[in-house]
């Protein structure tokens, strides 16, 4: 399988429900909520939403941190050459396999050390051609569950070319699963109101407009 | 398969209660309708039913505490289908075992309900077609026992809904409506049917002259025409008012006079509450049976003061309630059509031409009022009676097919005046509306109070067609002795005041709602009425055929 995109990162750690990228270019780590992607074994692509970015210490930051004039080159080193890994949690939500996207946890996590990509938009609207990965979303325990599947829905949203349909669909999907728990429902859709994309979607008239 | 539109999915229900289904979410609540056809597809049998209720539904108290704000259409969208949802109550009325045999694969009345999750689909022209048939005897002539006559369109599409004739007139019927919703046109209508497949001959008691001639109709203030215009020498126009019926520029079939030797106790009986009699005068009236017998009517209203006592004294008699009896009926001696003496020759001569099969219609003219009408219509109908039954032991005796009567229908309006809880033990419409089915008279009643007839009666109606009625007591009345009636209530308030009718009973499958026929040019061409021009061109064109130029 061919790469549109390089990889943002390692995996440092995993499980059969999340891994632990480690990530060297804070520019480059995937955003909260975007899709990314890794090869386990068998040909399987484990698909899943970063959740948690964690930029730890290193003893050199400790020593450093209470310097009132810290040089700009080692301000700009800790951005892009860092000692210790910026580490993104991934929540797992998938795999694919031949083409074919299954949403249920894969038989085994990736390996440590594999490249983990960003996906790109196909294999975005590839995979949220069907919704049963939120129910994996709002259903784990200890992550802000509502902050990511609204994060991810904006992304995939925008990664389909702003497709309202697309939204609606999700947002029911995310009615049936909170049939329950309106509030959280109630905040969820807040979060990804098409009206919120108004600015940022790529309508050239729009981007003029503004100054 | 067909690709009906999919409302919904069968929740739950039971055969009495009716069943719930909650709609799609792109089936919008605002498009299903009371009444609507739909079609459940069990997954042996498919289900032939109404609409009789919609509800909005929510799975969660929460949404409907704190609903989205106003302008937020995202949320509204998301949350309706969902979270937020229509359901529909539905009627099943008839099943077609889908796998059976296609011999057998009959309409029958539901005995079960659809499985769970059952899809609910909106009705298509060829399930329309299924149950209500094809129009047999207007549009395109075919071969075939049955008559089925469109009686109209169903709501929210262009197929005909037709009723079996045959049927219908094997019963009495009803047409109901609140004043101004269209009976009049309604009975037209079925009259016209009937005319025209010949399933039955007519006596209409045409109160206020609309069937016979032209008459403005309510609605578009045209003139339509009547069915001695559309029938021609089919129908026979007989008339009270001889006078009235000449001031339309109409020549009447026959002039009918009712001689007071020809009036009965029965039919002052009928009259008791339109004259204000009490019962005490009205069995007086029996004494002076007994001592003059067909004169009675006749010598009473000619008695003075003095004779009227002595008879009283005599006879022992109430001297006040005879004096009353005479105040009273004097109002019958002075109605213009009722001389003193007449034979029976104008009735016998109606009773002839039903017998050969010409329909009759008798116009009341200026004589609009309940008094005239009850008085005339029993005296016709007693007499009409008396002959069906000779006729009817008859052919129970030689069996032979040309004995047969012919079925006859009786049409009046005002039928609560006829027909009311009182009225309809002693008079002979109540006689014919319970028991004449078997002698092949029936009834077809009009009435804008279904109410007033005795329920006894209206449990014997066969079909109804029913415009508007708001009345809660009417409403009831009407689905007097239909199963599961009261979930159709529903139906009937929702009609529109014009031109749309609930039909159920007999004659239908299943209780159908409709926009009726249009009376009109069209309506006429299919009842074979041609414009006097137009019969010319054809004979014209006849002749040419046959001699050439």
């Amino acid at each position: 399988m061919t790469h549109d995109l390089s990889p943002v990162g390692r995996v440092l750690r995993s499980s059969t429900t999340e891994f632990v990228v480690g990530c060297q270019d804070l520019a480059r780590v995937p955003t909260f909520g975007s899709f990314v992607k890794v090869k386990a074994h068998d040909g399987i692509w484990v698909y899943g939403a970063a959740y948690n970015v964690l930029i730890d210490d290193d003893p050199f930051v400790r020593q450093i941190i209470g310097n009132p004039h810290i040089p700009r080159e080692v301000a700009l080193d800790q951005k892009e050459n860092r000692q210790t890994p910026i580490e993104v949690k991934v929540l797992v939500l998938g795999y694919a396999r031949d083409g074919l996207v299954y949403q249920y946890l894969p038989p085994q996590p990736p390996a440590t050390l594999s490249d983990v990509y960003p996906c790109t938009a196909s294999e975005v609207t590839a995979f949220t051609d069907q919704l049963s990965y939120l129910r994996t979303i709002l259903f784990t325990p200890q992550i802000p569950a509502d902050e990511l599947l609204a994060a991810n829905l904006r992304e995939a949203y925008l990664r389909r070319g702003g497709d309202r349909e697309f939204l609606v669909e999700a947002g029911r999907e995310a009615a049936r699963l909170l049939k329950d728990e309106y509030d959280r429902l109630k905040a969820i859709l807040s979060r990804i109101r098409p009206s919120l994309f108004r600015s940022s979607t790529p309508e050239p008239a729009r981007r003029r407009g503004v100054t | 398969m067909r690709e009906r539109q999919r409302i919904g999915t069968v929740i739950q229900g039971s055969l009495l209660e009716g069943l719930t289904a909650k709609l799609e979410p792109s089936a919008s609540v605002e498009s299903m309708r009371v009444g609507n056809f739909v079609v459940i597809e069990g997954q042996k049998k498919q289900f032939f039913s109404l609409i009789t209720d919609v509800a909005l539904d929510a799975t969660n108290e929460q949404v409907l505490l704190d609903p989205p704000a106003g302008a937020d259409d995202f949320a509204n969208s998301i949350l309706a289908g969902t979270s937020t949802f229509g359901t529909v109550k539905i009627a099943p009325m008839l099943m077609l075992d889908v796998e059976s045999s296609l011999e057998d694969q009959g309409l029958r009345p539901v005995k079960t309900v659809p499985s769970h999750f059952s899809p609910v689909y909106e009705a298509d022209e060829d399930d329309f077609l299924r149950v209500f048939q094809e129009d047999t005897v207007s549009g395109v002539e075919r071969v075939g026992k049955k008559k089925f006559f469109e009686i109209g369109k169903p709501l929210n599409m262009e197929v005909p809904v037709c009723m079996d004739l045959e049927r219908f007139v094997e019963r009495s019927n009803g047409i109901f409506g609140k004043s101004g919703t269209g009976k009049s046109f309604l009975a037209r209508l079925m009259l016209s049917g009937i005319i025209k497949s010949h399933a039955a001959v007519n006596l209409v008691f045409d109160m206020h002259n609309e069937y016979g001639w032209e008459t403005q109709s309510e609605e578009s203030g045209h003139f339509v025409k009547g069915l001695r215009q559309l029938f021609g020498p089919q129908v026979l126009s007989y008339t009270l008012d001889p006078e009235s019926t000449r001031n339309r520029n109409v020549q009447p079939d026959g002039v009918v006079v009712i001689g007071l030797n020809q009036i009965q106790v029965e039919d002052v009986a009928l009259l008791q509450e339109e004259l204000n009699l009490t019962s005490t005068a009205v069995e007086s009236s029996y004494l002076l049976v007994d001592r003059y017998r067909e004169r009675w009517l006749q010598e009473l209203l000619n008695m003075d003061a003095e004779t009227l006592r002595d008879f009283a004294r005599e006879s022992g008699a109430h001297p006040e309630a005879m004096a009353a009896l005479k105040r009273k009926l004097d109002m019958i001696g002075r109605l213009g059509f009722v001389k003193e003496h007449v034979d029976d020759s104008v009735i016998d001569e109606i009773v002839r031409s039903i017998e050969s099969g010409r329909h009759v219609i008798l116009e009341f003219g200026r004589y609009d009022n309940p008094r005239a009408y009850i008085l005339v219509a029993n005296i016709i109908t007693r007499r009409i009676h008396d002959l069906y039954r000779k006729k009817t032991e008859r052919y129970q005796q030689t069996k032979k097919p040309e004995d047969r009567p012919r079925q006859l229908m009786i049409t009046i309006e005002e039928a609560h005046k006829f027909l009311n809880p009182v009225a309809a033990r002693q008079t002979i419409f109540g006689t014919i509306a319970r028991e004449m089915r078997k002698y092949f008279v029936t009834l077809l009643v009009i009435d804008q109070r279904p109410s007033g007839i005795d329920t006894e009666v209206l449990s014997q109606i066969g079909t109804k067609i029913t415009a508007l009625l708001n009345d809660e007591k009417d409403i009831e009345a009407v689905f007097t002795g239909v199963s599961g009636g009261g979930r159709l209530k529903g139906l009937l308030a929702a009609l529109d005041p014009r031109q749309q009718a609930l039909v159920l009973g007999y004659a239908v499958p299943m209780p159908v709602e409709v926009r009726a026929r249009s009376y009109d040019e069209a309506f006429y061409k299919a009842m074979g009425h041609r414009e006097r021009d137009e019969q010319r061109r054809e004979a014209e064109k006849a002749r040419m055929e046959l001699f050439g130029e």
